[in-house]
């Protein structure tokens, strides 16, 4: 067990060493923010003055050592534009995007729960067709689509939930559902194999030998056994409902890190891109390890195998 | 079973978190909410040339004078009369009984301490080119001030209306950080909490001087997207909101609980060109946007062509300058003669239209208008007012980018020439000495029929040489709640203290 | 039915049908057919789509780029004050709709098709290399393969575009550099199990290089996953670069792209609907023409396959 868990957290610093490394890179060799702090057509003398007044013009590790031993403390730098530092801007837009995320999640596990297992248990029949005909359309629908048509629906014509911003449950329900509805098709496809799979193995049919009744060889058995998979690739789905985010919150306004990292890049604002997208990528390794630990702790063969 | 039972439980948990955030205090019948597309930089006015910010410290801070809406005449305000004792000396008597938020007392040495500050070019404060005409500021009592100009100043009564008082104390114990983010002014609202980009709650000053608001509270939204804004004002979700696109009126006035309310404001809007480094004569002549025609399509008539950034409503205007026509086969010639005859490609940034409507239509049309003539325009777009701002302050916004000017709501053509013509002034990027010689007269000069000459000159100048690509006069154009009375302000400052309910 | 697999993951394999059914031939063959009716229909749309995309300036009424403001908000021809001109109207400043749909589909494809031939030769080579040599490379491989896939790829996208700035080559870089792992860890796999396969052994002890083996030995088998991979990805780039186009980050105006015509016409929902309606069916009829038809690929191909 604590050989497990130490594996664990040894990947997860060396995932974060990559990323940072990653994030730093892109910003610092691949692009020149010099090119982009300077007036056009300034004298090269100004390029070298403000390379220096940045510390862009030591050398690369060193640049990075200074990043990263800053960023364990917590300091990201300032935004170019205001001074505010860039921790506590990432930070105070964190909530709302985790929020987001959750009932995201929470709504897609609604829709796609229920139908994935009855999808699963009536293969072939009218139902899974109708299933997986909604899984399709689903994935192929566009998600800002979903979400400008429902604010034109619940909050335009009807009067029914605000079209934009944060604070009560209303606020949520559009939202909410736009990502959850983003991520629906593809985490009930994953639940109906997932159950499919597991309702032949052999375990199922020793359990229905037992003379045990249908429902009770559903769920007990099949249903358990079949959330092991389904978990971890949620768990690897963060990532995407992270892209769906994105897009959910600009429709809806919301005041999440998605919409910050946007509009700083909209704006040339490299401190703020850069401490988003390592801060929230170190969000999303952690909640990957939590759910990699979960899962290694409900099935002990991957903990074993690992 | 257990497992599932606590993931479940952790997961109902989750959603009582999202329950339990933050629910409004106010209520809906207490509170005004009125949007901006983009958020201020900082509380501190003079510090910002953000139209957003002049708006904002209108209503947390007062001035020496103010515009009344009806008569467009100044009046008074935190002064309650001045005079000129001579040709360089005013004096100005205050109002008694005037407290700050943090309750100490108005007085002449807070006016002394705020223009003592705004003109110090050390602390290079936005506000400064505005009120440079003034040399000194004398306290004589607690409520006379002396003001000594340098020569002749006609603009003084004017310009009493754009500079927010703020208090000596603030300004020398709490010093200049601390004021970005905390206004401690004399005005009808207080700031109660500041969420940077998001919003901002303003509350009733039940001390104030002058008559009581009818609204307890005020919530400025940042709302960056026109969609969502318009779509928000129809669902009643805000009550006002600024520079709707013409081509949305329409929706706005169907849909039963919102109208529009227009009116012409003095902010105009031009293209500038990075002329400051020019030599010799100008080849430029503005010939391939055709302006009447976006004017009439696209703005659907709500512009005023103008033929230099002076607006009609200025004094000093010249309406005997004829604005340039659309002449495509004549504008390439003179590219080619300019020795351009494939065309020739260039940057032009824009933003989003905080207060400019429609401009993200319009400049879709003067790009196609200006690719018919071969000048071929990459638009490089900047989502956010500041940035913009601070791209265009620290002279990287050239070759060409959008841009508008609301005069600071000074009805003059000086306050738009000293700011945006004049030689080294961070917004300007234009550099003529003639030009620079008659702004200076201008500025001193006490006749007004000799200063009305003055500017025509200027104007002629400044139309010859094309020191700029002009566009119209803009009317604003508001979105109202049916739940409220409100008329679109002249002079472009929303005043949330005048805001009642209809009946 | 079969199992999931569009978006590229690797999920759980196709199941067999219920235990204790063995159908004759021809109902295996007739069901075949039958299950790719989806997929052949969509395969007819898809072709469509790409002919027109192709055929752009022959198809396209008129130039996507012609601004005329005196014709600007045009309804679409069937309804009062559209004009037969403009089949599906016209936008904010005037511009055919129709020819503009036509010619941002020119984008999204290309867009898609280039970021998938980048990811999958990128993805090809590092995960036959890992399969097929083991050890250190695999080890580095893996790890760059998890790293990249924990990192969401939207953040990536943006991340570097924010640095590159918006266009469309920088798009197509970004997505291709960063769509490679999936298409690694499935050549891994497949490398890995027939690795040890007779052929290959037999190649070894003839003494066949190292690449020979790869490419003419081991490449072949792994074709099939491929091209269902990659088939299904292009649909997922097309919805990635809509997002970007639709945040202002991809495809600048004035260039037509699904997603930035969307975010165009936004404003314009509550009158001016087609502007933003039009552009909207198109990545969603585009997007599932092609998972119909990479779904019935993969039946076609290999049921059984672990996608």
């Amino acid at each position: 067990m604590k050989r497990y868990l130490g594996r664990q957290v040894v990947q997860l610093v060396v995932v974060i060493f990559g990323i940072s490394v990653l994030s730093f890179s892109i910003l610092h060799v691949i692009g020149d923010p010099i090119v982009l702090l300077v007036p056009e057509g300034a004298p090269k003398e100004d390029h070298e003055r403000f390379r220096k007044l940045l510390g862009l013009d030591q050398p690369i590790y060193v640049q990075y050592w200074k990043f990263a031993s800053r960023a364990i403390q917590g300091d990201f730098g300032k935004s170019w534009y205001g001074d505010a530092p860039v921790f506590r801007l990432v930070m105070d837009r964190m909530p709302p995007t985790i929020y987001l995320t959750f009932a995201g999640l929470l709504v897609a596990l609604l829709i796609a729960l229920p139908l994935g297992i009855l999808a699963a248990l009536k293969r072939h029949s009218i139902v899974d067709n109708l299933c997986t005909a909604l899984a399709v359309g689903g994935q192929a629908m566009p998600i800002f689509w979903l979400g400008i048509m429902l604010i034109i629906l619940f909050a335009v014509r009807l009067r029914l939930l605000p079209a934009s911003g944060y604070g009560t449950w209303q606020h949520f329900l559009m939202p909410a559902f736009t990502l959850g509805a983003f991520l629906a098709p593809i985490t009930m496809r994953l639940v109906r194999s997932g159950v499919i799979e597991v309702m032949n193995m052999e375990f199922i049919k020793t359990a229905r030998a037992k003379g045990l009744g249908e429902r009770t060889v559903v769920i007990k058995h099949a249903f358990r056994n079949a959330c092991i998979p389904v978990i971890t690739v949620l768990g690897l789905q963060f990532g995407q409902l992270l892209g769906g985010a994105i897009v959910t919150e600009t429709v809806f306004a919301w005041p999440g890190v998605a919409t910050l990292t946007v509009e700083s890049i909209r704006n040339q604002d490299f401190p703020v891109v850069q401490g988003a997208v390592v801060l929230l990528a170190m969000i999303i390794v952690v909640v990957n390890l939590v759910v990699d630990t979960i899962v290694g702790l409900i099935d002990p063969r991957i903990r074993v195998s690992a | 079973m257990t497992r599932f039972r606590h993931a479940f439980l952790a997961l109902l948990g989750c959603l009582a978190l999202m329950t339990a955030a933050p629910v409004e205090a106010q209520t809906k019948g207490d509170t005004l909410v009125y949007v901006f597309q983009s958020d201020v930089d900082t509380w501190d006015s003079p510090n910002s040339v953000q139209r957003t910010a002049i708006i904002l410290g209108y209503n947390v801070y007062n001035h020496l004078a103010e515009r009344d809406l009806k008569t467009m005449q100044v009046g008074p305000s935190l002064a309650t009369s001045w005079k000129a004792i001579d040709d360089t000396t005013w004096e100005v008597t205050l109002r008694k009984g005037v407290k700050f938020h943090d309750g100490s007392p108005f007085s002449a040495r807070d006016v002394k301490a705020t223009f003592d500050r705004v003109l110090d070019p050390a602390k290079k404060l936005t506000a400064r080119g505005n009120h440079a005409k003034i040399k000194s500021v004398e306290v004589v009592d607690d409520h006379t001030v002396r003001f000594k100009t340098d020569g002749p100043y006609p603009l003084f009564a004017e310009r009493l209306t754009a500079l927010v008082m703020q208090s000596e104390k603030v300004i020398n114990e709490k010093g200049h950080d601390w004021m970005q983010e905390h206004p401690v002014g004399t005005g009808p609202y207080k700031l109660v909490k500041w969420t940077r980009k998001q919003e901002h709650l303003l509350v009733r000053n039940d001390d104030y001087w002058g008559p009581k608001p009818a609204f307890k509270y005020v919530r400025v939204r940042i709302i960056p997207d026109t969609a969502t804004a318009i779509a928000e004002l129809i669902s009643g979700g805000v009550d006002i909101i600024k520079a709707v696109p013409p081509d949305q009126m329409d929706v706005i006035n169907k849909s039963g609980d919102a109208r529009t309310t227009v009116s012409p404001i003095l902010r105009t809007s031009m293209l500038q060109l990075d002329q400051a480094g020019r030599t010799g004569p100008n080849p430029f002549q503005d010939l391939a946007v055709d302006a009447a025609a976006i004017i009439k399509h696209v703005l659907n008539g709500l512009g005023d062509r103008v033929a230099t950034a002076v607006n009609p409503m200025a004094f000093g205007f010249d309406p005997s300058i004829k604005p340039y026509t659309q002449d495509i086969p004549r504008a390439k010639k003179l590219l080619a003669e300019a020795g351009f005859p494939n065309g020739l490609d260039f940057r032009f940034r824009t933003t989003i239209g905080t207060v400019e409507p429609g401009v993200g239509q319009t400049n879709e049309a003067i790009i196609a208008d200006l690719a018919k003539a071969g000048l071929r325009a990459q638009q490089s777009f900047i989502g956010e007012s500041v940035a913009y701002n601070s791209q265009v302050k620290e002279g990287k916004a050239g070759p060409m980018f959008n841009w508008s000017w609301g005069y600071y709501s000074i009805f003059d053509a000086d306050a738009i020439l000293y700011d945006v013509y004049k030689c080294g002034e961070p917004y300007s990027y234009y550099c003529n000495k003639a030009l620079d010689d008659l702004i200076h007269a201008g500025r001193t000069a006490l006749d007004p029929k000799k200063r009305a000459e003055i500017y025509a000159k200027a104007q002629r100048l400044l139309f010859d040489d094309t020191a700029y690509i002009y566009k119209w006069g803009l009317r604003g154009v508001w979105g109202v709640s049916n739940r409220i009375n409100y008329e679109g302000p002249r002079d472009e400052i929303d005043r949330f203290y005048l805001v009642t309910f209809r009946k | 039915m079969s199992a999931v697999g569009a978006g590229g993951q690797v999920g759980v394999a196709a199941a067999p049908d219920r235990p204790g059914e063995t159908p004759s031939a021809a109902t295996v063959g007739l069901r075949r057919l039958w299950r790719l009716k989806w997929g052949l229909g969509a395969a007819a749309v898809l072709l469509l789509i790409i002919a027109s995309a192709v055929l752009a300036p022959t198809v396209a009424p008129h130039d996507p780029l012609s601004v005329n403001i005196r014709h600007r908000l045009a309804p679409p021809a069937w309804l009062e004050g559209g004009a037969a001109a403009n089949p599906l109207g016209t936008d904010q400043v005037g511009r055919d709709l129709l020819s503009r749909v036509i010619y941002g589909g020119r984008v999204s494809l290309m867009v898609g098709v280039s970021a998938v031939l980048l990811s999958a030769t990128i993805g090809v080579l590092l995960g036959m290399g890992a399969g097929y040599f083991g050890g250190r490379t695999d080890w580095t491989i893996v790890t760059l393969v998890n790293v990249m896939l924990t990192f969401p790829f939207v953040l990536l996208a943006l991340a570097v575009i924010s640095v590159l700035g918006p266009s469309i080559t920088n798009m197509i870089a970004v997505l291709g550099a960063a769509g490679w792992p999936i298409y690694a860890r499935v050549m891994r796999a497949e490398t890995l199990a027939i690795r040890e396969r007779e052929f290959v052994l037999a190649g070894r002890a003839l003494g066949m290089s190292h690449a020979r083996i790869i490419f003419r030995q081991i490449f072949p088998n792994l074709v099939s996953a491929l091209v269902v991979i990659a088939t299904l990805q292009v649909a997922q780039v097309i919805v990635l670069e809509s997002f970007l186009s639709f945040l202002g980050l991809g495809v600048q105006p004035p260039t037509p792209a699904w997603g930035n015509m969307l975010g165009e016409g936004r404003v314009y929902m509550l009158n001016s609907w087609w502007i933003a309606t039009f552009p909207g069916l198109a990545i969603f009829v585009t997007t599932l023409a092609i998972n119909l038809m990479g779904n019935a690929l993969r039946d076609w191909l290999d049921p059984h396959m672990k996608l």
